[in-house]
């Protein structure tokens, strides 16, 4: 997967953690996620389809979830109730449809979000497609980004 | 002036009534809806002078949404604002064609909001 299909994904969650909700905000190295379920325990996660496919996932750490997700509503949520969850399937919905303004190789049609808890999910992600991740901290803690699409190029 | 927000977003519902109950919209002419198809439902039953609506939600989403609504008379030239995350161009030239009134992309702060609607909110 070219690095030019990640940096969208990088500069739309930027734009969304950083600029938007004011936190303070640092990417890591994206890199290849050698385990595709690698993930903490709460991801939302969005289809992409279209003239190409695949996926984006976004993962939080139980309370970085709650305390983003508290900052993105205005409100104060102390446990990860439904508020919560809608949320974060909100947020990765920014993110993808965000980022599909600088994918401009493809036309891309993303699905409704979906959010999964534990600690024990398997994502299926696309057959033979490589998953980058871009891992971020806060001040609320750890989270990623994670981004499997099929080159066509 | 009754309001309708349409969302699948509990959460976005909530900070688009904030918002606009900070305009000094009062709480009761704010309407929700989780969808399109209940938009629709809702719109047949009230006079709704402002729709502020989302691209992607499940039954009926916000595109085919604006094509039904613009389809009835009553509304064929009410004000549709669209608030998506969908950023791409050609989403944005999709949605003019169906009759938007005009397209916001998420996220955006409530003032920026304001500003982008506020000359409907005082029609």
């Amino acid at each position: 997967m070219q690095v030019k299909y990640v940096n969208p994904f990088l500069n739309a969650s930027v734009r969304l953690f950083r600029d938007h909700l004011g936190l303070r905000v640092e990417s890591g190295k994206p890199f290849l996620l050698q385990d595709p379920q690698a993930l903490y325990e709460v991801s939302g996660i969005i289809g992409l389809a279209g003239e190409t496919r695949g996926a984006v996932v976004l993962s939080f750490g139980r309370e970085t979830a709650i305390r983003i997700v508290s900052r993105f509503a205005g409100q104060e949520f102390v446990a990860l109730g439904n508020e919560v969850l809608d949320g974060v399937g909100e947020l990765i919905n920014i993110i993808a449809g965000n980022a599909k303004q600088d994918l401009l190789e493809f036309r891309i049609q993303i699905s409704l979000p979906g959010v999964i808890t534990g600690n024990s999910y398997k994502i299926h992600w696309p057959e033979g497609v490589p998953v980058v991740c871009i891992p971020f901290s806060c001040e609320f803690g750890p989270f990623s980004v994670n981004v499997s699409l099929k080159d066509i190029a | 002036m009754k309001i309708l927000v349409i969302d699948d977003s509990a959460v976005m519902r909530r900070i688009h009534r904030n918002i606009l109950k900070e305009r000094g919209i009062a709480d009761q002419d704010i309407i929700d809806a989780e969808d399109g198809q209940v938009a629709l439902e809702i719109a047949t039953k009230n006079t709704i002078g402002l729709f502020l609506v989302d691209w992607n939600m499940p039954r009926l989403d916000g595109l085919d949404f604006v094509h039904r609504v613009r389809a009835m008379e009553s509304y064929a030239k009410t004000p549709i604002i669209m608030i998506t995350s969908e950023a791409a161009r050609y989403n944005v030239v999709e949605a003019i064609q169906a009759g938007v009134t005009n397209y916001v992309v998420k996220p955006i702060k409530g003032e920026a909001l304001i500003e982008k609607i506020g000359k409907y909110l005082d029609a």
